[in-house]
């Protein structure tokens, strides 16, 4: 590859990235631009990364790899001027108990209503049903016990919320241990 | 630094997220293993809590009294002599079992906000203009559950209504798809919980819904919903009458 088709294919990349408002598949793009070998393809990103986007301070976004495919974004340190200039006070956050009902669901996937409530020792059907409508998850199924409870997974936009390409990059049960271990459990109260 | 920019994402919250969470609280507050810990010990405390109502979600309240019913029943059956059954489940061990899996939730719930915050400082494309998009694209079908329950909401709604007569009509489902393709062929499509509030009675609304049912299994119509709990549209599926 010329350095002359080299742009020319990170340009293509760079427009196609722009333009769509989800991540795309990098085997899509791999296919219409006629690569077959990944680490071809590979080698245009990191260049991409390298010498247009990440590493030049005058460019304002980043080449970003989550919900298992490739997206152009903001580079994290223009946050609080973004929100400035869009007139953003407060972006919206998950609440708690939002947050550990998707962290039920994420380990234990798929998940009933009724393990979910166990589990956070309270009734859970305000976090799921607003969970669903932020579409973070979904109904997979009907559990097959006695009422058939509906079933509850995560979905591609969850990955995407929290910059993951698949399940797999969660840190196991026993990873997660060790990672909060030093740290003192801060209390949320005074 | 880090620590300056990672305080942006503690959240102060006003109530405890469940009895669970004042729970480990308290266990955490009194330096105590959570393996070893003696609930009987930390039930004063606990009611104490949900006596002055101190970081007690009032919409929480009872299941913060189911778990403070619990504790006490713990703390008497260990006053009580009891002949020691190591293989019994006793409610001591399930509810600190309960409580070890809450704490992995609640470790989790801090990586998932972490690598919220992250991902929030990070900025994506916004929504793409609804002009752009096919209109038609972007339509999800529905099952036939989600028409089910839309269907009850309407049938309670309607019980709620006094009818000031009694309708003798008889409701065939012959009738009504006769009646339904004909409000498609002039309309191309109908929103499903206006035609149904449109009807006089349950009889009616009954019949309907189960012409609808059939209609969509026969693949003469096809039912899609624009988004989750959205209203669900009703279209005439052109391939469908091609097949009957």
């Amino acid at each position: 590859m010329n350095p002359e088709q080299l742009s020319q294919r990170i340009a293509l990349i760079e427009a196609i990235l722009f333009v769509s408002k989800e991540p795309v598949e990098p085997g899509r793009i791999m296919e219409f631009l006629g690569i077959g070998d990944i680490e071809e393809f590979e080698a245009i990103l990191a260049a991409m990364e390298k010498e247009h986007l990440q590493e030049r301070p005058e460019r304002g976004l980043i080449l970003k790899r989550s919900g298992g495919g490739l997206q152009l974004v903001t580079k994290p340190d223009l946050h609080d001027e973004l929100k400035q200039f869009f007139t953003v006070k407060q972006s919206t956050k998950l609440t708690l108990a939002s947050l550990e009902t998707l962290s039920i669901i994420s380990y234990r996937q798929p998940a009933t209503l009724a393990e979910i409530s166990d589990m956070r020792g309270v009734n859970s059907s305000g976090p799921v049903k607003s969970l669903l409508q932020k579409k973070l998850i979904k109904i997979v199924g009907r559990k097959k016990v006695p009422g058939l409870p509906a079933l509850y997974a995560t979905t591609q936009e969850f990955l995407v919320y929290f910059g993951l390409n698949d399940l797999s990059e969660l840190p196991s049960l026993e990873e997660l241990t060790e990672l909060f271990e030093e740290k003192e459990q801060p209390s949320l109260f005074k | 630094m880090m620590e300056a920019e990672f305080a942006g994402y503690q959240v102060q919250t006003e109530f405890f997220e469940g009895p669970l969470d004042l729970l480990l609280h308290l266990i955490r507050k009194n330096k105590m293993n959570i393996i070893e810990v003696r609930l009987s010990q930390i039930t004063a405390e606990y009611l104490s809590y949900l006596e002055s109502k101190r970081g007690i979600n009032p919409s929480r309240e009872s299941e913060f009294l189911m778990t403070a019913a619990t504790l006490i029943y713990i703390k008497s059956r260990s006053l009580l002599p009891k002949p020691e059954n190591p293989a019994e489940e006793s409610p001591e061990k399930q509810l600190i079992h309960t409580l070890i899996e809450y704490e992995k939730v609640q470790k989790i719930s801090r990586m998932l906000q972490e690598m919220e915050y992250t991902e929030l400082l990070l900025w994506r494309r916004l929504e793409i203009d609804e002009n752009f998009a096919n209109r038609e694209y972007a339509l999800k079908e529905v099952s036939a559950f989600q028409l089910a329950e839309i269907f009850f909401d309407i049938v309670k709604k309607k019980e709620n209504e006094q009818f000031l007569y009694i309708s003798s009509k008889n409701y065939s489902i012959a009738e009504k798809q006769a009646e339904i393709l004909a409000l498609l062929e002039s309309s191309g499509f109908f929103d499903f919980s206006v035609y149904v509030a449109r009807l006089d009675s349950i009889e009616e609304i009954v019949v309907s819904f189960f012409t609808l049912l059939e209609m969509v299994k026969r693949h003469l119509l096809v039912a899609v919903q624009e988004q989750l709990f959205g209203t669900i549209s009703l279209y005439k599926n052109e391939a469908g009458k091609l097949e009957n």
